[in-house]
């Protein structure tokens, strides 16, 4: 009997890919903005959204989602606010995530078995309900992940120039925040709380040792979230060890691997690097074969340049030498 | 008549409480192109970052192309090249990515870029002579080339005013050069450009007005003249304002 047969796992590797795209997904805007351990606040803080959950009937998904969004927001406004203490703070919303969680679970009479599933991740725990609510929400975070990409991909990469562009740029940060927050409630059943950073962290870091641009680097962190993803459910089909834990080694595996591979990709493509434009380096370059004739009236914008004058032709700065111009 | 492009009215700004800039009054019109200089400290570099409303303004008013800053929506108008030691971000991007960034005031949520905007992309990618580097990874590139690809964002924009702080601090003579051949080519299509300089270097012919600031005022403001940069000094030491000063 293939393990395809069993429903269990037939939904387990449908959440398993679903986390494996948006985890690395926001991810990438998570590592380009320098706020790689994000993901691990935001999952501690998800524990105590899973432990109300246990203590109150809700389904823990949802618990999970709500606390970690409002736990995803209180970082970013940190961040964005705050000032020298920030990170203090962030610590004690961390520990504060973890200890409360692990009070309400045993106010709630769960065992710790029951909170591993969360914290490492459990194939068999997939339920159907879960897997509709997994669905939906990795699809909104990879659709906005990819829709939005040009305006995240500006907001991480320079804040002050993207505010300057006129983009509303608190609520980019939170809208980073809280796609975080959803992916860490889609990815604690596969991963766990505890691992899903990792998830969110090492596809990207593994495949910036082969890519030259973001849009590259943003593919490649994909497929490399979905391979280690599915591989490692299989695994703990297999052998009987929490995903997460498996997931995880693996996706380290594929970066350990590739660092020699990437070290020599780079040093390979650095050999030939082409040289400055002779323009700007004040090189003679004269311009193609050119009828007009430039002078003070006819029409083409001057501008002073030392001892002559450039005339502004088709977004060509042209000055006459002798017989013929210049590209200046 | 010229349009008013930047002013600033009676302009103060604290920082913790102290000010850094008092009672500021700077006017740029169209078409000009106008220096801010002065020692470190000074107050310069604050002064555009009030003006592109990155720093909040504790008394007196900013106006930018007529309108008041609180209600200034037109942002495409504007092209900011931001004091960076470096382009590059957590994640390898491109040259055309990083300029790409600059034609977002232009753009709508969730469409493709469109024919014009990738024109406008290679054009100021071309302008600052970074053609051949285009699909380079930016943290790759000389201190200086990332000067430029930060000057070829903002220009992709095709900006009305372009606002520079400091663009030629620790900048190789090769890229001062293609930056001054940048802004001339910018300047010569009637546009206006504000601009902090530590020293003139080779842009000291493009400059209609030096306006000086010293510990957050202005000090002096007026025409350079004719011979480049020979009358008023490219920058203040700090020894010239101190004891017998």
């Amino acid at each position: 009997m293939s393990l395809l047969d069993y429903d269990f796992m037939q939904r387990a590797l449908i959440a398993a890919f679903l986390t494996g795209l948006a985890a690395p997904a926001v991810g990438t805007y998570l590592v380009q903005r320098r706020l790689a351990l994000m993901g691990d606040g935001v999952g501690h803080v998800a524990l105590t959204g899973v432990a109300v959950g246990l203590l109150t009937g809700w389904a823990p998904v949802w618990t999970a989602v709500a606390v970690a969004v409002a736990g995803a927001i209180a970082i970013e406004l940190v961040r964005a606010y705050g000032r020298a203490s920030a990170d203090v703070a962030l610590a004690m919303l961390f520990y504060g995530g973890i200890a409360g969680g692990v009070l309400l679970t045993g106010l709630a009479g769960s065992t710790a078995a029951t909170l591993n599933t969360y914290l490492f991740g459990s194939i068999t725990t997939v339920s159907a309900a879960d897997l509709w609510v997994v669905a939906v929400l990795a699809v909104v975070v990879i659709v906005l992940a990819v829709g939005l990409a040009p305006q995240l991909f500006a907001v991480c990469q320079d804040e002050e120039f993207a505010r300057v562009t006129g983009l509303p740029v608190r609520v980019y940060g939170v809208l980073i925040a809280v796609m975080a927050a959803v992916t860490v409630a889609v990815a604690m059943r596969t991963v766990g709380l505890l691992l899903v950073s990792a998830l969110m962290v090492v596809p990207v870091a593994t495949a910036q040792q082969f890519t030259r641009g973001f849009r590259a680097s943003f593919v490649l962190a994909l497929v490399l979230g979905v391979v280690p993803s599915l591989a490692g459910v299989v695994f703990s089909y297999h052998v009987d060890v929490a995903p997460g834990a498996s997931i995880v080694v693996i996706a380290l595996a594929g970066f350990v691997i590739s660092w020699p591979v990437g070290s020599m990709v780079r040093r390979h493509r650095n050999r030939h690097r082409p040289s400055d434009d002779p323009r700007v380096t004040g090189e003679h370059v004269t311009t193609g074969t050119h009828p007009h004739r430039h002078d003070a009236t006819c029409g083409h914008p001057a501008v002073e340049h030392g001892d002559h004058t450039d005339y502004l032709h088709d977004g060509h700065l042209h000055a006459a030498h002798g017989q013929h111009y210049d590209e200046h | 008549m010229t349009e008013s492009v930047v002013a600033t009215r009676g302009l103060r700004v604290d920082f913790d409480e102290r000010a850094v800039l008092h009672d500021v009054n700077l006017h740029v019109l169209e078409g000009e192109v106008v220096s801010l200089l002065g020692a470190n400290g000074s107050g310069k570099s604050t002064l555009v970052r009030a003006i592109v409303g990155l720093v909040p303004a504790a008394a007196g008013e900013i106006t930018l192309f007529g309108q008041p800053l609180a209600t200034f929506r037109d942002w495409s108008r504007i092209g900011y090249v931001p004091q960076r030691a470096t382009a590059a971000a957590g994640v390898p991007a491109t040259v055309r990515e990083v300029v790409a960034s600059g034609r977002l005031s232009r753009r709508r949520l969730f469409r493709p870029a469109t024919r014009a905007d990738r024109a406008a992309v290679d054009h100021a990618i071309e302008l600052v002579g970074l053609a051949d580097r285009a699909s380079d990874t930016v943290a790759n590139l000389s201190g200086g080339q990332q000067q430029r690809v930060l000057i070829a964002r903002a220009a992709a924009g095709e900006p009305d005013l372009l606002v520079l702080d400091e663009p030629n601090a620790g900048v190789d003579r090769g890229s001062q050069e293609a930056f001054a051949r940048a802004l001339r080519t910018f300047v010569a299509s009637g546009r206006t450009v504000l601009l902090v300089l530590h020293e003139m270097g080779p842009l000291a012919p493009l400059i209609d007005r030096g306006v000086m600031l010293d510990g957050g005022r202005i000090v002096r403001d007026g025409a350079l003249p004719a011979t480049a940069g020979a009358g008023v000094p490219d920058h203040l030491d700090d020894h010239e304002t101190g004891l017998f000063g």
